[in-house]
């Protein structure tokens, strides 16, 4: 006879309950749902056509292709910058720690807010940017208003607000290295340079896969931006799948929206799994 | 005053036999010590006590009690662990009164019983510091009044004074030695070290390999130890054993004889060697000989004999003190 | 300090006052501006200061939303964190207490609510069947589903750092198994509850798409739903609508001003460990 245990199974049960029903419910449900015509009033099984579609409009495929140049973009310029300015933050700068405390305090801000904020300072004729750039005889495109640029004006904003978050891991992924490998590398006569990327680059690695998958996470799934500066527009020039899945949801295909939910959560295992694996496979023999 | 008495036990995680058949009786009021090397088993059969383990088979009897499958807290037990296990966040008192707190027990009467163990133990002044602003001896201290205040009919500590830097230590071992008497309770302790056990067990329990040695009384596990094993583990320096060819001729598998009861002479003697090391320790002195045919002799001596490295002795073992195993 | 740093330190921090500073500057000058002044999207001071009769009259606007949006926002915040703390607590608890093959299970369902994005509609549709669609419960559950991956780990990896020891003698003291847990490891989860508390109270506050689908219409506003549908309302407005977004900028900047150390430790966990 086993006396219970004091760590009971039934610890896990309310947590196990909400996460269950209202997570991997929907998520096992929208693989079901993505194959159908589904609207207000019925669901009609249609096999694989909602996928068919996003490949076939052109404005589905847009908001994939946007999709990944997003994710890309943002995710690229977080890791490589935000491990410089790391370096930078802790090399002894003068005023390194309120540096620091200024460039993290935009990743707790609201995103509608910055959203709208730049907006405005992003407006094509009265925007202070374009003004700005005037006074200096520089006529300043349409920001948010060229199709072929509102995509990259909204990249920036986000790396505006991200770049804190990333740069922040680094620091303590930084703090992490002991100083005997700089030490070491110094006596063996290396430059800044040659530092940069034998000591530190290769050592900074937990960080970086942190940074790197957070990052592509969050530009896959990234709504709250664009849908506050450009809602997708202009026409669907800025459209990611994010804003594709609330636009069709909005026009009543939910069907067609699960189907961008379920294409979405296989970019993101398609990209981020693969990408973990290589990480973790190019061990660092400490 | 209560007895406990195992029946064969055993314990086995998985695959792996850790206690492999102990039948034990510990008497009313004992003070009874589990000494053995690592990983003989000792801090798991005191667990099995205890019940934080459940043990594979076997019988375990508190007072006339069968507790093999009751809960720890219904066993009339308490426990002191080596780390203490302080609970960090609460105040001496706090900690001492948890057990009662827990059963909900009226608050007055909670800080009466506190207050009577701090007592005992001189913790009155420290009732309300928490445990890290505590020395070493004054936590281990809080860890017996938590266990004192339960009332339990049997006492068990799991090596308290590993932690302790050697004075505090002697001075604990004194302190808890005085406990016993005082309380006169049953008390069982695990430890490795043979010092603590031969100055402070009325019995001792010999473990080695999941299995009991030998038990006895220090003196009689000094003096008449059952097996090798036994032999060299009690006592300081080591015993002397030798098998082959030496153990033949004596008429035993192994023979052994302790430092102390070997005569050493500049003249005569049974063994003849050269020293090889000496280890002087102000009161005594060590000396390694070394004989033809054997490895080498450990013998002690008194601590101002003039001797010098590679000086021939000769050595004797006293009579009646030899031990002639198998 | 070398010379080299103190520049350096310098126009790092001119860099960054442009950068990062200037735009949180402008939407406090153009809170406080009045219409007329704030329609001309100068970076300037304002003429007259209005800031508290700006304050004042978006606070009012439809009724009074705002309040009601805080309200709801704060109770959202409030009770889903709450839920957070002792669910994932719990879970993180039995995982590293308790090995066993469940464990798998359970860290494959943390990987998934990291990465998998939430199906909306289908999330609709099953809120609906439970009558919880557009309702502050909803809304509060459909948070704690997912800040729960997050709470777990955190939890599960502090949990590591207190001795089992302190179970044992609580045992042997007599506790059950829940006394355990809420008299013994939780007080001793204090540093890691504080984090989880900050970061996840940040990130729901914050929160807008979730509210935008599960929480639609005006009876059950949020403070983030409030704003953007402020920005028809105030579209000739811009005093007001920078005046909603400073107030809506406050709270967090609050958080940030006592707690940004746990805020860091929170969202810098796992850069180290890898």
């Amino acid at each position: 006879m086993t006396r219970k245990s004091p760590y009971p199974y039934w610890f896990v049960l309310p947590a196990a309950v909400v996460f269950t029903v209202l997570f991997l419910a929907p998520t096992i449900a929208s693989l079901w749902f993505s194959l159908t015509r589904w609207d207000l009033f019925s669901t009609q099984f249609i096999g694989l056509e909602n996928y068919r579609q996003f490949f076939r409009e052109p404005f589905l495929i847009q908001g994939l292709i946007n999709t990944v140049i997003y994710a890309i973009l943002t995710s690229g310029t977080k890791t490589v910058l935000g491990l410089l300015l790391a370096v930078l933050l802790t090399s002894g700068i003068w005023a390194q720690g309120l540096l620091r405390t200024v460039i993290f305090f935009p990743v707790l801000v609201s995103t509608i807010g910055v959203g709208i904020t730049f907006s405005v300072l992003m407006h094509p004729t009265r925007g202070i940017i374009n003004v700005a750039l005037s006074a200096v005889g520089i006529h300043g495109p349409g920001w948010l208003t060229d199709p072929s640029l509102a995509l990259y004006s909204i990249v920036f904003v986000d790396l505006w607000k991200g770049i804190g978050l990333a740069t922040v891991i680094y620091i303590a992924g930084l703090a992490s290295i002991s100083p005997d490998y700089y030490e070491a590398a110094r006596i063996d006569g290396a430059t800044g340079r040659q530092m940069f990327f034998r000591v530190t680059v290769p050592l900074a690695k937990p960080a970086t896969v942190t940074v790197v998958t957070l990052s592509l996470i969050g530009g896959l799934r990234s709504f709250d931006l664009i849908w506050a500066m450009t809602r997708g527009g202009p026409g669907f020039s800025s459209d990611v799948l994010a804003s594709v899945i609330y636009k069709q949801y909005q026009a009543g295909f939910y069907g067609l929206s699960t189907a961008g939910n379920v294409i979405l959560f296989l970019l993101i295992g398609l990209i981020v799994l693969p990408m973990t694996a290589w990480f973790n496979r190019k061990e660092v023999d400490l | 005053m209560t007895s406990v008495v195992l029946e064969d036990v055993r314990k086995s995680f998985g695959s792996l036999d850790v206690i492999k058949g102990v039948d034990l009786t510990i008497d009313a009021g004992e003070f009874c010590v589990f000494v053995g090397p690592s990983g003989c088993g000792k801090s798991t059969l005191l667990r099995i006590i205890s019940g934080l383990e459940q043990s594979t088979s076997g019988r375990l009897l508190i007072g006339d009690r069968d507790v093999t499958h009751a809960e720890p807290s219904q066993r009339g037990i308490a426990m002191v662990f080596q780390s203490y296990a302080l609970y960090p966040h609460l105040t001496v008192a706090e900690n001492i009164g948890f057990g009662l707190s827990l059963a909900r027990r009226p608050k007055a009467e909670i800080a009466e019983k506190v207050k009577q163990t701090a007592d005992i133990l001189q913790l009155s002044h420290l009732l309300d510091r928490k445990p890290k602003a505590l020395s070493g001896g004054q936590r281990q201290r809080v860890a017996i009044g938590r266990a004192i205040i339960r009332n339990p009919q049997v006492f068990l500590f799991d090596e308290p004074l590993s932690n302790l830097d050697a004075s505090l230590r002697s001075q604990m071992r004194l302190e808890l030695t005085e406990l016993h008497a005082k309380l006169g309770a049953t008390m069982i302790y695990v430890t490795h070290d043979q010092v603590e056990a031969m100055t402070m067990a009325d019995k001792i329990v010999v473990l080695n390999g999941g299995k009991i040695e030998q038990v006895g009384s220090p003196m009689t596990l000094y003096n008449k130890p059952a097996t090798p094993f036994v032999a060299g583990f009690i006592g300081s320096p080591k015993m002397n054993l030798f098998d082959g060819e030496l153990a033949a001729k004596e008429g035993c598998r192994t023979y052994g004889i302790r430092p102390e009861h070997i005569l050493l002479s500049e003249t005569e003697g049974k063994w003849r060697g050269s020293v090889r090391h000496i280890e002087r320790l102000g009161a005594d002195t060590i000396v390694f000989l070394e004989v033809p045919q054997l490895p080498a002799i450990i013998v002690r001596t008194d601590g101002d004999r003039p001797i010098s490295p590679g000086q021939t002795l000769f050595a004797t073992p006293l009579q009646g003190k030899e031990q002639r195993f198998g | 300090m070398r010379r080299r740093q103190l520049y350096a330190g310098i126009s790092a921090l001119l860099a960054s006052g442009v950068i990062f500073v200037f735009p949180f500057v402008f939407i406090l000058i153009t809170a406080a501006k009045t219409r007329q002044d704030a329609a001309a999207l100068t970076f300037s001071l304002p003429h007259e200061w209005q800031l508290w009769q700006n304050f004042i009259e978006v606070v009012q606007t439809r009724n009074y939303m705002l309040l009601l949006a805080y309200f709801n926002s704060t109770l959202i915040t409030v009770v889903a964190v709450t839920l957070l703390v002792l669910f994932g607590a719990m879970v993180g608890y039995l995982l590293q207490r308790r090995p066993s093959h469940w464990n798998t299970v359970i860290y494959g369902a943390v990987l998934a609510g990291l990465m998998i994005p939430p199906a909306v509609v289908p999330t609709i549709w099953v809120l609906q069947s439970l009558g919880l669609f557009k309702t502050i419960s909803g809304m509060i559950l459909i948070q704690v589903a997912y800040g729960l991956s997050f709470t777990v780990l955190l939890f599960r990896s502090f949990i590591a750092t207190i001795p089992r020891d302190l179970d044992e003698a609580a045992i042997i003291d007599g506790a059950k198994p829940l006394q355990i847990f809420f008299r013994v490891v939780l007080p001793l989860l204090k540093p890691v509850t504080v984090t989880v508390i900050v970061t996840q109270s940040i990130a729901i506050f914050n929160d807008f798409t979730n509210p935008l689908y599960y929480l639609p219409g005006r009876d059950n506003v949020t403070v983030q739903l409030t704003l953007y549908n402020f920005q028809g309302q105030f579209q000739t407005q811009f005093n007001l609508l920078f005046m909603n977004i400073l107030l809506v900028t406050i709270p967090p900047l609050i958080v940030f001003v006592f707690f940004n150390r746990q805020i860091v430790a929170g969202m810098t966990a796992g850069a180290v460990k890898g």
